[in-house]
Protein backbone atom coordinates (compact mmCIF):
# COMPACT_ATOMS: atom_id res chain seq x y z
CA UNK A 1 0.00 0.00 0.00
CA UNK A 2 1.39 3.21 -0.71
CA UNK A 3 1.51 5.98 1.37
CA UNK A 4 -1.50 8.31 1.83
CA UNK A 5 -1.54 11.31 0.15
CA UNK A 6 -3.87 13.40 2.34
CA UNK A 7 -3.50 12.58 6.13
CA UNK A 8 -5.63 14.46 8.85
CA UNK A 9 -4.79 13.83 12.32
CA UNK A 10 -6.99 14.60 14.85
CA UNK A 11 -8.49 17.61 13.63
CA UNK A 12 -10.93 19.86 15.52
CA UNK A 13 -12.45 23.10 15.11
CA UNK A 14 -14.75 25.20 17.22
CA UNK A 15 -16.52 28.64 16.51
CA UNK A 16 -15.23 30.92 17.43
CA UNK A 17 -16.42 31.56 21.58
CA UNK A 18 -18.67 29.25 20.47
CA UNK A 19 -19.61 24.99 20.37
CA UNK A 20 -17.54 22.55 18.95
CA UNK A 21 -17.83 21.73 15.09
CA UNK A 22 -15.55 18.79 14.81
CA UNK A 23 -13.30 16.94 17.41
CA UNK A 24 -10.45 14.87 16.84
CA UNK A 25 -11.07 13.98 13.34
CA UNK A 26 -8.77 11.70 11.59
CA UNK A 27 -8.64 10.25 7.91
CA UNK A 28 -6.44 9.09 5.08
CA UNK A 29 -6.91 9.07 1.60
CA UNK A 30 -4.51 7.76 -0.99
CA UNK A 31 -3.96 8.47 -4.61
CA UNK A 32 -7.29 6.69 -6.54
CA UNK A 33 -9.23 6.80 -3.91
CA UNK A 34 -12.98 9.00 -4.84
CA UNK A 35 -14.57 9.55 -0.98
CA UNK A 36 -18.01 10.91 -0.87
CA UNK A 37 -18.31 12.46 2.86
CA UNK A 38 -21.53 12.59 3.82
CA UNK A 39 -23.73 13.24 7.08
CA UNK A 40 -26.66 15.69 7.81
CA UNK A 41 -27.25 19.44 7.86
CA UNK A 42 -23.69 20.84 10.00
CA UNK A 43 -21.71 17.70 10.62
CA UNK A 44 -19.06 19.91 9.40
CA UNK A 45 -18.59 18.30 6.06
CA UNK A 46 -17.57 21.72 4.26
CA UNK A 47 -15.42 22.61 7.51
CA UNK A 48 -13.69 19.36 7.11
CA UNK A 49 -13.06 20.39 3.69
CA UNK A 50 -12.11 24.12 4.37
CA UNK A 51 -9.73 22.94 6.81
CA UNK A 52 -7.73 20.62 4.47
CA UNK A 53 -7.61 23.48 1.65
CA UNK A 54 -6.25 25.74 4.58
CA UNK A 55 -9.19 28.43 4.13
CA UNK A 56 -9.67 27.68 8.62
CA UNK A 57 -6.85 27.00 10.42
CA UNK A 58 -7.93 23.66 13.01
CA UNK A 59 -8.28 24.47 16.68
CA UNK A 60 -5.91 21.28 16.74
CA UNK A 61 -4.63 18.43 14.91
CA UNK A 62 -3.23 18.63 11.84
CA UNK A 63 -3.50 18.37 7.91
CA UNK A 64 -0.49 16.86 5.94
CA UNK A 65 -0.36 16.60 2.14
CA UNK A 66 2.28 14.01 0.18
CA UNK A 67 4.17 13.80 3.78
CA UNK A 68 4.35 18.03 4.40
CA UNK A 69 2.52 19.90 7.00
CA UNK A 70 -0.11 21.93 4.73
CA UNK A 71 1.18 25.08 6.71
CA UNK A 72 4.80 24.31 5.26
CA UNK A 73 3.56 24.82 1.37
CA UNK A 74 4.23 27.66 -0.21
CA UNK A 75 1.20 28.97 -1.40
CA UNK A 76 1.28 28.21 -5.28
CA UNK A 77 3.02 24.70 -4.77
CA UNK A 78 -0.06 23.78 -2.73
CA UNK A 79 -2.66 25.12 -4.97
CA UNK A 80 -1.23 22.95 -8.11
CA UNK A 81 -1.10 20.09 -5.45
CA UNK A 82 -4.92 20.98 -4.40
CA UNK A 83 -8.14 22.09 -5.96
CA UNK A 84 -10.98 22.99 -4.37
CA UNK A 85 -14.64 24.00 -5.17
CA UNK A 86 -16.29 26.02 -2.90
CA UNK A 87 -20.16 25.21 -2.12
CA UNK A 88 -21.49 28.83 -3.26
CA UNK A 89 -19.66 31.27 -5.59
CA UNK A 90 -20.42 34.22 -7.71
CA UNK A 91 -22.73 34.14 -10.52
CA UNK A 92 -23.40 37.65 -11.39
CA UNK A 93 -19.77 38.29 -13.20
CA UNK A 94 -19.31 39.84 -16.70
CA UNK A 95 -16.78 37.14 -17.29
CA UNK A 96 -16.10 34.63 -20.02
CA UNK A 97 -16.69 31.01 -18.89
CA UNK A 98 -13.27 30.61 -20.60
CA UNK A 99 -11.99 33.02 -18.45
CA UNK A 100 -12.89 31.50 -15.27
CA UNK A 101 -11.72 28.41 -16.32
CA UNK A 102 -8.37 29.87 -17.13
CA UNK A 103 -8.42 31.28 -13.74
CA UNK A 104 -7.52 26.97 -12.62
CA UNK A 105 -4.06 27.82 -14.52
CA UNK A 106 -3.29 31.52 -12.13
CA UNK A 107 -0.44 28.53 -10.14
CA UNK A 108 1.10 26.89 -13.03
CA UNK A 109 0.74 30.37 -15.36
CA UNK A 110 4.06 32.50 -14.56
CA UNK A 111 3.01 35.25 -17.31
CA UNK A 112 0.56 37.84 -17.76
CA UNK A 113 -1.61 35.95 -19.83
CA UNK A 114 -1.94 32.49 -20.15
CA UNK A 115 0.12 30.25 -22.94
CA UNK A 116 -1.19 28.00 -25.49
CA UNK A 117 -0.31 25.23 -23.46
CA UNK A 118 -2.69 26.78 -20.57
CA UNK A 119 -5.92 27.33 -22.81
CA UNK A 120 -5.29 23.91 -24.36
CA UNK A 121 -5.95 22.48 -20.49
CA UNK A 122 -8.52 24.23 -19.81
CA UNK A 123 -9.99 23.55 -23.32
CA UNK A 124 -9.56 19.85 -22.40
CA UNK A 125 -11.31 20.81 -19.32
CA UNK A 126 -14.11 22.00 -20.26
CA UNK A 127 -14.81 19.54 -22.85
CA UNK A 128 -14.91 16.91 -20.01
CA UNK A 129 -17.24 19.04 -17.99
CA UNK A 130 -19.13 19.54 -21.36
CA UNK A 131 -19.00 23.58 -21.00
CA UNK A 132 -17.25 23.96 -23.86
CA UNK A 133 -19.97 24.93 -26.20
CA UNK A 134 -20.91 28.48 -24.10
CA UNK A 135 -16.73 28.78 -23.50
CA UNK A 136 -17.28 32.34 -24.62
CA UNK A 137 -20.37 33.33 -22.87
CA UNK A 138 -20.59 35.49 -19.71
CA UNK A 139 -20.77 33.79 -16.45
CA UNK A 140 -24.09 35.87 -15.64
CA UNK A 141 -26.16 34.93 -18.99
CA UNK A 142 -24.99 31.15 -17.36
CA UNK A 143 -27.74 29.08 -15.63
CA UNK A 144 -27.06 27.89 -12.18
CA UNK A 145 -26.39 24.27 -12.96
CA UNK A 146 -24.05 25.38 -16.29
CA UNK A 147 -21.97 27.87 -14.14
CA UNK A 148 -21.35 24.47 -11.71
CA UNK A 149 -19.78 22.93 -14.43
CA UNK A 150 -17.56 26.44 -15.58
CA UNK A 151 -16.01 26.15 -11.95
CA UNK A 152 -15.70 22.57 -11.75
CA UNK A 153 -13.70 22.52 -14.62
CA UNK A 154 -11.82 25.58 -13.84
CA UNK A 155 -10.52 22.96 -10.83
CA UNK A 156 -10.17 20.38 -13.55
CA UNK A 157 -7.54 22.57 -14.86
CA UNK A 158 -5.70 23.39 -12.18
CA UNK A 159 -4.49 19.77 -12.63
CA UNK A 160 -4.35 18.97 -8.62
CA UNK A 161 -3.14 15.84 -7.38
CA UNK A 162 -6.06 16.44 -4.23
CA UNK A 163 -9.67 17.34 -5.51
CA UNK A 164 -11.98 18.49 -3.05
CA UNK A 165 -15.08 19.22 -3.76
CA UNK A 166 -18.04 20.40 -2.17
CA UNK A 167 -21.33 19.61 -3.16
CA UNK A 168 -20.35 19.58 -6.89
CA UNK A 169 -23.30 18.09 -8.01
CA UNK A 170 -25.47 21.23 -6.85
CA UNK A 171 -27.66 22.54 -9.57
CA UNK A 172 -26.62 19.95 -11.96
CA UNK A 173 -29.60 18.06 -13.51
CA UNK A 174 -29.81 14.51 -13.22
CA UNK A 175 -27.71 13.69 -16.70
CA UNK A 176 -25.08 16.18 -15.70
CA UNK A 177 -24.83 15.03 -11.89
CA UNK A 178 -23.87 11.26 -13.83
CA UNK A 179 -21.71 13.32 -15.91
CA UNK A 180 -19.84 15.53 -12.77
CA UNK A 181 -19.16 11.87 -10.64
CA UNK A 182 -17.76 9.98 -13.70
CA UNK A 183 -15.37 12.32 -14.56
CA UNK A 184 -14.34 12.63 -10.85
CA UNK A 185 -14.44 9.11 -11.17
CA UNK A 186 -12.09 9.71 -14.34
CA UNK A 187 -9.85 11.94 -12.29
CA UNK A 188 -9.55 9.17 -9.16
CA UNK A 189 -8.79 6.34 -12.04
CA UNK A 190 -5.55 8.75 -13.24
CA UNK A 191 -4.34 8.97 -9.72
CA UNK A 192 -5.36 11.79 -8.08
CA UNK A 193 -7.37 11.71 -4.55
CA UNK A 194 -10.99 12.97 -4.27
CA UNK A 195 -13.39 13.79 -1.88
CA UNK A 196 -16.65 15.08 -2.75
CA UNK A 197 -19.25 16.42 -0.30
CA UNK A 198 -22.68 15.08 -1.63
CA UNK A 199 -26.38 14.47 -0.20
CA UNK A 200 -27.05 12.07 -2.82
CA UNK A 201 -26.08 8.52 -1.23
CA UNK A 202 -26.77 6.99 -4.34
CA UNK A 203 -24.67 8.57 -6.71
CA UNK A 204 -22.19 8.12 -3.96
CA UNK A 205 -22.69 4.08 -3.97
CA UNK A 206 -22.47 4.24 -7.54
CA UNK A 207 -19.31 6.21 -8.17
CA UNK A 208 -17.71 6.60 -4.75
CA UNK A 209 -15.13 4.51 -3.83
CA UNK A 210 -15.38 4.61 0.11
CA UNK A 211 -18.14 6.76 2.34
CA UNK A 212 -17.03 8.95 5.08
CA UNK A 213 -20.21 9.81 7.04
CA UNK A 214 -19.48 12.71 9.92
CA UNK A 215 -22.17 12.70 12.88
CA UNK A 216 -21.50 13.77 15.91
CA UNK A 217 -18.60 16.31 15.69
CA UNK A 218 -16.16 12.94 14.28
CA UNK A 219 -16.24 10.35 11.71
CA UNK A 220 -19.15 8.17 12.33
CA UNK A 221 -18.56 5.37 9.69
CA UNK A 222 -15.61 4.80 6.87
CA UNK A 223 -16.32 2.19 5.08
CA UNK A 224 -15.16 0.98 1.29
CA UNK A 225 -18.35 1.37 -0.91
CA UNK A 226 -18.20 -2.47 -1.47
CA UNK A 227 -19.08 -3.01 1.98
CA UNK A 228 -21.30 -0.68 2.65
CA UNK A 229 -23.44 -2.38 -0.06
CA UNK A 230 -23.69 -5.51 2.10
CA UNK A 231 -24.63 -3.55 5.42
CA UNK A 232 -27.17 -1.02 5.34
CA UNK A 233 -26.84 0.26 9.30
CA UNK A 234 -24.47 3.33 7.80
CA UNK A 235 -27.45 5.04 6.62
CA UNK A 236 -28.85 5.26 10.02
CA UNK A 237 -26.63 8.05 10.25
CA UNK A 238 -28.87 10.40 7.80
CA UNK A 239 -32.63 9.26 8.24
CA UNK A 240 -34.54 6.36 9.39
CA UNK A 241 -36.42 6.57 6.21
CA UNK A 242 -33.89 4.77 3.90
CA UNK A 243 -33.12 1.53 3.61
CA UNK A 244 -30.64 -0.90 0.95
CA UNK A 245 -32.94 -2.44 -2.06
CA UNK A 246 -31.33 -5.40 -4.01
CA UNK A 247 -32.08 -6.21 -7.20
CA UNK A 248 -30.24 -8.42 -9.95
CA UNK A 249 -28.13 -5.56 -11.17
CA UNK A 250 -26.94 -4.75 -8.09
CA UNK A 251 -28.21 -2.36 -4.65
CA UNK A 252 -29.62 0.93 -4.39
CA UNK A 253 -30.72 2.59 -1.26
CA UNK A 254 -34.84 3.37 -1.33
CA UNK A 255 -36.79 6.09 0.54
CA UNK A 256 -40.06 4.95 2.32
CA UNK B 1 -24.61 37.82 -24.77
CA UNK B 2 -21.60 36.94 -26.86
CA UNK B 3 -18.99 38.90 -26.18
CA UNK B 4 -17.31 40.56 -29.23
CA UNK B 5 -13.87 39.47 -28.58
CA UNK B 6 -11.81 41.94 -29.72
CA UNK B 7 -8.66 41.83 -29.00
CA UNK B 8 -7.21 42.96 -26.06
CA UNK B 9 -4.40 44.95 -27.51
CA UNK B 10 -6.69 46.67 -29.47
CA UNK B 11 -8.25 47.80 -26.66
CA UNK B 12 -6.01 48.95 -24.52
CA UNK B 13 -3.92 50.62 -27.88
CA UNK B 14 -6.61 52.39 -28.82
CA UNK B 15 -7.59 53.64 -25.44
CA UNK B 16 -3.58 54.64 -25.40
CA UNK B 17 -4.24 56.83 -28.85
CA UNK B 18 -7.20 58.72 -27.34
CA UNK B 19 -4.94 59.80 -23.97
CA UNK B 20 -2.18 60.99 -26.27
CA UNK B 21 -4.82 62.89 -28.54
CA UNK B 22 -6.64 63.95 -25.55
CA UNK B 23 -3.06 65.16 -24.20
CA UNK B 24 -2.52 67.09 -27.27
CA UNK B 25 -5.86 68.50 -28.51
CA UNK B 26 -7.39 69.57 -25.19
CA UNK B 27 -4.74 72.02 -24.53
CA UNK B 28 -6.03 73.92 -27.19
CA UNK B 29 -9.67 74.46 -26.27
CA UNK B 30 -10.53 77.20 -23.92
CA UNK B 31 -12.66 80.30 -23.27
CA UNK B 32 -9.90 82.34 -25.16
CA UNK B 33 -8.53 81.91 -28.80
CA UNK B 34 -4.93 81.42 -29.05
CA UNK B 35 -3.17 83.77 -31.18
CA UNK B 36 -0.24 80.94 -33.07
CA UNK B 37 2.25 83.14 -33.92
CA UNK B 38 2.41 84.29 -30.23
CA UNK B 39 2.54 80.66 -29.63
CA UNK B 40 4.75 79.79 -31.92
CA UNK B 41 7.69 82.41 -31.07
CA UNK B 42 6.75 80.98 -27.05
CA UNK B 43 5.98 84.64 -26.52
CA UNK B 44 3.26 86.11 -23.36
CA UNK B 45 1.06 85.67 -22.51
CA UNK B 46 -0.42 83.19 -24.84
CA UNK B 47 2.86 80.66 -24.82
CA UNK B 48 1.87 80.77 -20.72
CA UNK B 49 -1.62 80.46 -21.10
CA UNK B 50 -1.32 77.39 -23.18
CA UNK B 51 1.64 75.21 -21.51
CA UNK B 52 1.36 76.66 -17.74
CA UNK B 53 -2.44 76.57 -17.69
CA UNK B 54 -4.16 74.47 -20.04
CA UNK B 55 -1.83 72.30 -20.34
CA UNK B 56 -0.92 71.56 -16.45
CA UNK B 57 -4.67 71.34 -16.50
CA UNK B 58 -5.42 69.04 -19.21
CA UNK B 59 -2.61 66.31 -18.00
CA UNK B 60 -3.86 66.80 -14.23
CA UNK B 61 -7.39 65.82 -15.54
CA UNK B 62 -6.40 63.02 -17.89
CA UNK B 63 -4.22 61.31 -14.52
CA UNK B 64 -6.97 62.35 -12.06
CA UNK B 65 -9.48 61.07 -14.29
CA UNK B 66 -6.90 58.10 -14.60
CA UNK B 67 -6.37 57.10 -10.83
CA UNK B 68 -10.10 57.33 -10.10
CA UNK B 69 -11.33 55.23 -12.50
CA UNK B 70 -8.86 52.71 -12.17
CA UNK B 71 -8.87 53.03 -8.10
CA UNK B 72 -12.80 52.23 -9.13
CA UNK B 73 -12.37 49.01 -11.12
CA UNK B 74 -10.22 47.84 -7.87
CA UNK B 75 -12.43 48.62 -5.54
CA UNK B 76 -15.04 46.98 -7.15
CA UNK B 77 -13.32 43.96 -7.91
CA UNK B 78 -11.51 43.36 -4.71
CA UNK B 79 -15.10 44.77 -2.59
CA UNK B 80 -17.14 42.40 -5.72
CA UNK B 81 -19.15 44.96 -4.80
CA UNK B 82 -20.48 46.72 -8.37
CA UNK B 83 -21.51 50.19 -6.55
CA UNK B 84 -17.80 50.50 -4.91
CA UNK B 85 -15.63 53.89 -5.83
CA UNK B 86 -12.81 55.09 -4.62
CA UNK B 87 -14.75 57.22 -1.97
CA UNK B 88 -16.33 54.08 -0.51
CA UNK B 89 -13.25 52.78 2.16
CA UNK B 90 -13.24 56.66 3.33
CA UNK B 91 -10.21 57.50 2.41
CA UNK B 92 -11.08 59.89 0.28
CA UNK B 93 -13.27 61.62 2.77
CA UNK B 94 -10.99 61.60 4.96
CA UNK B 95 -8.74 63.74 2.33
CA UNK B 96 -11.47 66.49 2.00
CA UNK B 97 -11.89 66.43 5.76
CA UNK B 98 -7.84 67.34 6.58
CA UNK B 99 -8.82 69.70 3.33
CA UNK B 100 -11.96 71.21 4.16
CA UNK B 101 -9.88 71.96 7.89
CA UNK B 102 -7.40 73.75 6.12
CA UNK B 103 -9.79 76.13 4.20
CA UNK B 104 -11.41 76.48 7.40
CA UNK B 105 -8.14 77.54 9.39
CA UNK B 106 -6.77 79.51 6.89
CA UNK B 107 -3.71 77.18 6.45
CA UNK B 108 -2.15 78.58 2.69
CA UNK B 109 1.09 76.22 3.76
CA UNK B 110 1.80 74.05 5.81
CA UNK B 111 5.76 73.52 5.88
CA UNK B 112 6.51 75.14 2.78
CA UNK B 113 3.73 73.18 0.75
CA UNK B 114 0.46 74.41 -0.23
CA UNK B 115 -2.08 73.04 3.01
CA UNK B 116 -5.42 72.20 1.29
CA UNK B 117 -2.51 69.61 -0.60
CA UNK B 118 -1.12 69.00 3.03
CA UNK B 119 -4.21 69.04 5.17
CA UNK B 120 -5.79 66.15 2.66
CA UNK B 121 -2.83 63.75 2.85
CA UNK B 122 -2.47 63.59 6.23
CA UNK B 123 -6.84 63.69 6.89
CA UNK B 124 -6.18 60.37 4.08
CA UNK B 125 -3.57 58.81 5.93
CA UNK B 126 -4.94 59.07 9.68
CA UNK B 127 -8.23 57.27 8.02
CA UNK B 128 -6.04 55.07 6.02
CA UNK B 129 -5.00 53.79 9.78
CA UNK B 130 -8.16 54.14 11.73
CA UNK B 131 -10.46 51.96 9.04
CA UNK B 132 -7.09 49.27 9.01
CA UNK B 133 -7.38 48.94 12.33
CA UNK B 134 -10.79 48.80 12.47
CA UNK B 135 -11.42 46.16 9.73
CA UNK B 136 -8.94 43.51 11.40
CA UNK B 137 -10.24 41.15 13.72
CA UNK B 138 -7.43 38.53 15.14
CA UNK B 139 -5.43 39.17 12.37
CA UNK B 140 -7.57 38.59 9.76
CA UNK B 141 -8.77 41.11 6.92
CA UNK B 142 -11.50 40.45 4.41
CA UNK B 143 -13.35 42.93 1.84
CA UNK B 144 -16.69 42.78 4.03
CA UNK B 145 -14.97 43.79 7.24
CA UNK B 146 -13.19 46.44 5.11
CA UNK B 147 -16.21 47.15 3.52
CA UNK B 148 -17.95 47.64 6.95
CA UNK B 149 -15.55 50.54 8.36
CA UNK B 150 -14.98 52.09 4.92
CA UNK B 151 -18.30 53.00 4.83
CA UNK B 152 -18.68 53.85 8.80
CA UNK B 153 -15.51 55.79 8.83
CA UNK B 154 -17.00 57.43 5.82
CA UNK B 155 -20.36 58.92 7.10
CA UNK B 156 -18.32 59.73 10.23
CA UNK B 157 -16.20 62.10 8.22
CA UNK B 158 -19.03 63.40 6.32
CA UNK B 159 -20.74 64.28 9.66
CA UNK B 160 -17.58 66.52 10.66
CA UNK B 161 -16.95 67.84 7.34
CA UNK B 162 -20.78 69.49 7.72
CA UNK B 163 -19.73 70.35 11.09
CA UNK B 164 -17.21 72.28 10.41
CA UNK B 165 -18.76 73.98 7.03
CA UNK B 166 -21.10 74.87 9.02
CA UNK B 167 -19.33 76.75 12.19
CA UNK B 168 -16.96 78.82 9.41
CA UNK B 169 -17.07 82.36 8.34
CA UNK B 170 -19.07 83.47 4.69
CA UNK B 171 -15.65 83.47 2.95
CA UNK B 172 -14.49 80.02 3.98
CA UNK B 173 -17.56 78.38 3.96
CA UNK B 174 -17.99 79.42 0.12
CA UNK B 175 -14.27 77.99 -0.62
CA UNK B 176 -15.75 74.56 1.03
CA UNK B 177 -18.74 74.43 -0.59
CA UNK B 178 -16.33 75.46 -4.44
CA UNK B 179 -14.04 72.94 -2.84
CA UNK B 180 -16.24 69.91 -2.50
CA UNK B 181 -17.95 69.77 -5.59
CA UNK B 182 -14.36 68.94 -6.81
CA UNK B 183 -12.66 70.78 -10.14
CA UNK B 184 -9.72 70.79 -12.25
CA UNK B 185 -7.22 73.78 -11.84
CA UNK B 186 -3.50 74.46 -13.18
CA UNK B 187 -1.38 73.43 -10.53
CA UNK B 188 1.97 74.40 -9.77
CA UNK B 189 4.88 72.02 -12.24
CA UNK B 190 6.82 70.14 -9.16
CA UNK B 191 3.32 68.97 -7.63
CA UNK B 192 2.03 68.20 -10.65
CA UNK B 193 5.23 66.78 -11.65
CA UNK B 194 4.90 64.55 -8.47
CA UNK B 195 1.54 63.62 -8.76
CA UNK B 196 2.17 62.10 -12.75
CA UNK B 197 4.96 59.73 -11.42
CA UNK B 198 3.25 58.55 -7.62
CA UNK B 199 0.18 57.79 -9.91
CA UNK B 200 1.60 55.95 -12.57
CA UNK B 201 3.69 54.12 -10.42
CA UNK B 202 0.95 52.96 -7.97
CA UNK B 203 -1.32 52.41 -10.99
CA UNK B 204 1.44 49.91 -13.37
CA UNK B 205 1.91 48.38 -9.56
CA UNK B 206 -2.11 47.47 -9.52
CA UNK B 207 -2.56 46.63 -13.05
CA UNK B 208 0.36 44.23 -12.69
CA UNK B 209 -1.55 42.18 -10.17
CA UNK B 210 -4.38 42.01 -12.34
CA UNK B 211 -4.97 38.49 -12.68
CA UNK B 212 -5.07 38.82 -8.18
CA UNK B 213 -7.99 41.00 -8.86
CA UNK B 214 -9.89 38.58 -11.20
CA UNK B 215 -9.30 35.50 -8.49
CA UNK B 216 -10.70 38.27 -5.46
CA UNK B 217 -13.67 39.21 -7.77
CA UNK B 218 -14.58 35.37 -7.62
CA UNK B 219 -14.32 35.04 -4.11
CA UNK B 220 -11.53 35.54 -1.40
CA UNK B 221 -11.64 31.52 -0.98
CA UNK B 222 -11.40 30.77 -4.20
CA UNK B 223 -8.46 33.23 -4.70
CA UNK B 224 -7.01 31.54 -1.35
CA UNK B 225 -7.19 28.32 -3.44
CA UNK B 226 -5.94 29.14 -6.61
CA UNK B 227 -2.47 30.03 -4.44
CA UNK B 228 -3.37 33.86 -3.94
CA UNK B 229 -1.86 35.64 -0.83
CA UNK B 230 -5.51 37.19 -0.53
CA UNK B 231 -4.45 39.01 2.97
CA UNK B 232 -1.50 40.75 1.22
CA UNK B 233 -3.88 41.27 -1.89
CA UNK B 234 -6.10 43.34 0.12
CA UNK B 235 -3.70 45.16 2.15
CA UNK B 236 -1.82 46.29 -1.36
CA UNK B 237 -5.52 47.08 -2.93
CA UNK B 238 -6.76 49.20 -0.17
CA UNK B 239 -3.38 50.74 0.14
CA UNK B 240 -3.02 51.70 -3.49
CA UNK B 241 -6.26 52.51 -4.48
CA UNK B 242 -5.80 55.09 -1.00
CA UNK B 243 -3.31 56.82 -1.97
CA UNK B 244 -4.32 57.17 -6.10
CA UNK B 245 -7.74 58.39 -4.49
CA UNK B 246 -6.21 60.71 -1.40
CA UNK B 247 -3.35 62.24 -4.00
CA UNK B 248 -6.71 62.98 -6.48
CA UNK B 249 -9.03 64.43 -3.93
CA UNK B 250 -5.98 66.50 -2.68
CA UNK B 251 -5.59 68.08 -5.61
CA UNK B 252 -8.74 68.01 -7.24
CA UNK B 253 -11.15 67.68 -4.79
CA UNK B 254 -13.88 65.01 -4.53
CA UNK B 255 -14.96 64.81 -8.10
CA UNK B 256 -17.53 62.42 -8.45
CA UNK B 257 -18.91 59.35 -10.17
CA UNK B 258 -15.67 59.13 -12.80
CA UNK B 259 -14.50 56.28 -10.54
CA UNK B 260 -18.12 54.70 -10.82
CA UNK B 261 -19.08 55.26 -14.23
CA UNK B 262 -15.77 54.33 -15.97
CA UNK B 263 -15.31 50.89 -15.14
CA UNK B 264 -19.22 50.03 -15.34
CA UNK B 265 -19.65 51.54 -18.29
CA UNK B 266 -16.48 49.32 -19.82
CA UNK B 267 -17.37 45.97 -18.15
CA UNK B 268 -20.22 46.02 -19.82
CA UNK B 269 -18.45 46.46 -23.18
CA UNK B 270 -14.99 44.90 -22.73
CA UNK B 271 -15.96 42.40 -19.77
CA UNK B 272 -14.47 41.94 -16.54
CA UNK B 273 -10.82 40.49 -17.41
CA UNK B 274 -9.15 43.05 -14.89
CA UNK B 275 -6.55 42.67 -17.40
CA UNK B 276 -7.55 44.58 -20.21
CA UNK B 277 -10.38 46.81 -18.30
CA UNK B 278 -8.46 48.08 -15.61
CA UNK B 279 -5.62 49.57 -17.91
CA UNK B 280 -8.51 50.67 -20.21
CA UNK B 281 -10.20 52.33 -17.50
CA UNK B 282 -7.20 54.75 -16.29
CA UNK B 283 -6.78 55.81 -20.37
CA UNK B 284 -10.24 55.86 -20.79
CA UNK B 285 -11.22 57.47 -17.14
CA UNK B 286 -8.56 60.14 -18.34
CA UNK B 287 -9.84 61.07 -21.48
CA UNK B 288 -13.34 61.51 -20.08
CA UNK B 289 -12.14 63.72 -17.09
CA UNK B 290 -10.39 66.21 -19.16
CA UNK B 291 -12.82 66.44 -21.88
CA UNK B 292 -15.26 67.62 -19.01
CA UNK B 293 -13.00 69.99 -18.19
CA UNK B 294 -12.73 71.10 -21.14
CA UNK B 295 -15.91 71.36 -21.98
CA UNK B 296 -16.89 73.41 -18.83
CA UNK B 297 -14.63 76.24 -19.69
CA UNK B 298 -15.68 75.94 -23.59
CA UNK B 299 -19.84 76.18 -23.12
CA UNK B 300 -20.24 79.42 -20.79
CA UNK B 301 -17.17 81.02 -21.78
CA UNK B 302 -15.90 82.90 -19.70
CA UNK B 303 -17.84 81.18 -17.16
CA UNK B 304 -16.78 78.05 -16.10
CA UNK B 305 -18.26 74.78 -14.54
CA UNK B 306 -16.68 73.36 -12.55
CA UNK B 307 -15.34 69.26 -13.86
CA UNK B 308 -17.13 67.83 -10.59
CA UNK B 309 -20.23 69.18 -11.49
CA UNK B 310 -19.88 67.85 -15.13
CA UNK B 311 -19.06 64.57 -13.80
CA UNK B 312 -22.22 64.66 -11.65
CA UNK B 313 -24.56 65.09 -14.43
CA UNK B 314 -23.02 62.39 -16.43
CA UNK B 315 -22.89 59.95 -13.44
CA UNK B 316 -26.01 60.64 -11.88
CA UNK B 317 -28.64 59.70 -15.07
CA UNK B 318 -25.91 56.49 -16.03
CA UNK B 319 -26.13 55.17 -12.72
CA UNK B 320 -29.90 55.38 -12.47
CA UNK B 321 -29.40 53.62 -16.11
CA UNK B 322 -27.01 51.10 -14.44
CA UNK B 323 -29.96 50.11 -11.73
CA UNK B 324 -32.70 49.88 -14.28
CA UNK B 325 -30.80 47.44 -16.76
CA UNK B 326 -30.22 45.38 -13.41
CA UNK B 327 -26.39 46.17 -12.97
CA UNK B 328 -23.54 45.95 -15.41
CA UNK B 329 -21.92 43.22 -13.67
Amino acid sequence: MTAPLLTVRHVGWRVPDGPDILQRVSLDVSGGEFVAVMGRNGAGKSTLLDIIAGLRSPSEGTVTIEGRVLEEWDRHERARAMAHLPQVLRGDLSVRAEAIVLMGRYPNAASWFESDEDVRIAHEAMVRCECFDFRHRTLATLSGGERQRVYLAACLAQQARLLLLDEPATFLDVDQQLQCFSVVREQAERGAACLAVTHDVNLALTFCTRLVVLADRGVARDVRTADALEDPSWLRAFSARLDLERGPSGAWVRYF
Amino acid sequence: MLMRRIPAAAWIGGSAALFILAACLLPFVGPTTLDWGLVLRREEPDWSILVDLRLSRTLLGLFAGGALALAGALFQSMLRDALATPYTLGVSTGASLGAVLAIAFNWHTIAGVGGIWAGALAGAAFILFVVMGAATRHGQLSSSSLLLAGIAINSVCGAMILLVHGLTGISQSFAISRWLIGSLDAVERPTLLIYIVVVSVTSLLVVRQARRWNLLSVSESWAATRGADVRGALMQGYLAGSVLAAMTVALTGPIGFVGLVVPHLLRGRLGGDDRVLMPCAFLLGGVLLAGCDALGRAVLAPAEIPAGAITAFIGGPHLIWVVRRGGTR
